[in-house]
């Protein structure tokens, strides 16, 4: 009857059972012995090496001397993670970095000026419809906004190159816009005036010639944002001036011109040096 | 000297913590070192503001030099007040230059223009942000000096900071003298307020830590799961989901400290869902309720919730978007469609 169904099932499953679980049983004695013959190879390779040494008489101390012809697998792995870190490091370096993220990619742009290197700046773009900009740390007073709708969809090369070039002279021209408040700040008069940019600089500054000082004042404007000099220099001397200074504020307004504003201020300490 | 300067001066004095009275006159440059040298900085502060004034009164300060100590008080203690943040257009692309004596002429001149009793004052820092107080009058009064607005603006970018206290009818015209001055063609006001200024200004300038995936070899920081050399016995149950929620915060946050807000405001306008047999405004009328979070540092205490097992992680992004969004005033509509759940209103 039913009791006998229920009986005969029950010892159907305890045969399953006791099947499974030798079944198991082998498996992990085939594993051990697995484990085991890797252990004994690998003893086995350490005697060898051993052996080999003592042969070649290079045994001074205990212990395993690897042969330094034949660089252990770790040394190997060591070596491909430094020489991809410095691949790394000089991509980095170059000004312009990307890593594929799950929905785009993702920038690093680097800036530097006369080898220094300065801030970096990222950039999250999504890229699975259009190219849109997910997330930045671009400074908020960059064009971003209008040099993205230029190139973004058409050119992403260009974008990078473009956006580099405002970071960069942005990073420039407040570098020299610190040196020369930082290096400087005695021959300054008065506050330094600038802006978010530093595309506009107004400043006293006192020259000195046959031991008198004069006041000069400088206008720096800075009309390309890609560039680090500037494109407008106004400078004056006070009206009641020599006429050999008038000469002097055109030699000046010319200089800042063409070199870094505080090579320029350099070079003025290194000329009234050489005429004192 | 003015006796109503005498008293705007003495009561600025004693706002300032005793331990700062001595420094923050020295930043203010209006008495001298030797003058400075005759007050006795330990005594009660009623004492020290008494000194100040006749000090003051000796150098027969006027009602300008008073209220430039007090952009001094409120530059150095800015979270007293509470800010907005205001965001300007423009649709030229030309490149802005910034001239700073032309933003404050124009700015005064359009300000005067319409109200002649106004004392304004400008104060230029380090960071290129210009501080403006301004002191409000009626046309037929003279300005109140404690009825003071602050504006905070850097130079060529799009955001202003505001602090009006009183008088939120003068908003308006501040807002058009700024727009003027700054080159800008409209301005609107932000869903962003709070206490500290520092914080709204990295959050709409970005400099709150975001983390941008990078492969710049950035040195290893130490996690927070230290290895537990301590008792082997105890074991971490949930390592793997720790370490997930850490992972998961992280970028969402960032490693950096967050931007500090005092609260987050949800206004849902949602439909109520409920079982249809109870019979609740089920689908009748959006549900009217307001939501709001506050703490004295909300991000972060945000950041905290899933490591402290409070939340699961990742939060809801109508919480995590709050710098990205630059926003902490929301509005939650029904999204209209197949699928209903709830959009957030730009």
């Amino acid at each position: 009857g039913v009791f006998a169904h229920l009986e005969m099932l029950e010892a159907r499953a305890h045969e399953a059972a006791v099947k499974q679980e030798e079944t198991e049983q082998q498996e992990e004695k085939l594993a051990r012995l697995k484990a085991r013959v890797q252990e004994l190879r690998l003893q086995r390779d350490e005697l060898r090496a051993k052996v080999d040494l003592q042969q070649k008489g290079q045994l001074g101390k205990e212990g395993v001397v690897s042969d330094p012809a034949q660089p252990s697998a770790r040394a190997v792995l060591e070596w491909k993670i430094k020489s991809v870190k410095a691949m790394l490091q000089v991509f980095y370096l170059t000004g312009i970095s990307g890593k594929l993220t799950k929905r785009g990619v993702c920038f690093c742009i680097s800036t530097a000026y006369e080898g220094t290197y300065l801030d970096s700046y990222h950039l999250d773009l999504l890229t699975k419809a259009e190219v849109q900009i997910h997330r930045h740390s671009v400074p908020i007073f960059i064009p971003l906004e209008q040099i993205a709708k230029k190139y973004l969809q058409t050119d992403i090369r260009r974008f990078l190159s473009v956006l580099s070039d405002h970071l960069n002279a942005y990073a420039g021209r407040r570098y020299q816009a610190d040196q020369l408040q930082g290096r400087f700040s005695n021959r300054i008069e008065g506050t330094l005036q600038r802006n978010s940019l530093c595309n506009l600089l107004v400043f006293n500054y006192n020259v000195s010639s046959k031991s008198k000082t004069f006041p000069f004042n400088a206008r720096l404007l800075y009309g390309d944002l890609c560039c680090s000099l500037p494109t407008e220099v106004t400078v004056s001397c006070t009206p009641d001036a020599p006429a050999s200074l008038a000469e002097m504020a055109a030699a000046h307004s010319d200089l800042f011109r063409r070199v870094a504003l505080h090579k320029a201020f350099c070079s003025f300490s290194s000329a009234e040096e050489s005429v004192d | 000297m003015d006796v109503t300067v005498a008293e705007y001066i003495r009561r600025t004095v004693l706002k300032i913590p005793r331990d700062e009275i001595k420094t923050m006159l020295q930043k203010w440059g209006f008495l001298s070192e030797t003058q400075l040298q005759t007050v006795n900085f330990h005594q009660i502060k009623e004492n020290i503001s008494q000194d100040v004034v006749q000090l003051c009164e000796e150098n027969s300060a006027d009602i300008k030099q008073a209220a430039v100590l007090d952009i001094i008080y409120n530059h150095i203690y800015p979270n007293k007040r509470v800010w907005s943040v205001y965001q300007m257009n423009k649709t030229g692309e030309e490149t802005e230059f910034f001239d700073l004596t032309d933003f404050k002429k124009k700015f005064k001149r359009r300000l005067r223009s319409a109200l002649k009793n106004v004392t304004i004052n400008f104060r230029e820092y380090e960071d290129n942000a210009v501080w403006i107080r301004i002191a409000w009058g009626t046309p037929y009064t003279k300005p109140n000096q404690y009825k003071t607005s602050y504006v905070v603006y850097h130079s060529q970018t799009p955001y202003v900071f505001i602090s009006v206290s009183v008088l939120k009818s003068n908003l308006p015209l501040l807002c058009q003298a700024l727009v003027v001055a700054s080159n800008y063609h409209d301005i609107r006001e932000m869903e962003l307020r709070s206490h500290s200024l520092n914080s709204l200004k990295d959050i709409v300038f970005k400099r709150y830590s975001q983390n941008f995936q990078t492969y710049y070899p950035r040195p290893l920081q130490e996690r927070n799961m230290a290895p537990e050399s301590g008792d082997l016995r105890i074991i971490q149950e949930n390592r793997n989901e720790k370490e997930r929620i850490q992972r998961v915060n992280q970028e969402v946050f960032g490693d950096g400290p967050q931007p500090k807000l005092e609260f987050a405001q949800y206004k849902l306008e949602t439909m109520f869902k409920s079982d249809p047999k109870m019979d609740v405004l089920d689908e009748k009328e959006p549900f009217r309720c307001l939501v709001k979070f506050s703490s004295p540092h909300l991000l972060e205490s945000l950041k905290s919730l899933a490591p402290a097992g409070m939340a699961d992680a990742p939060l809801s992004p109508l919480l995590t978007c709050i710098p990205q969004k630059a926003r902490n005033y929301f509005k939650i509509r029904e999204k209209k469609g197949f699928f209903p759940g709830s959009f957030v209103s730009p």
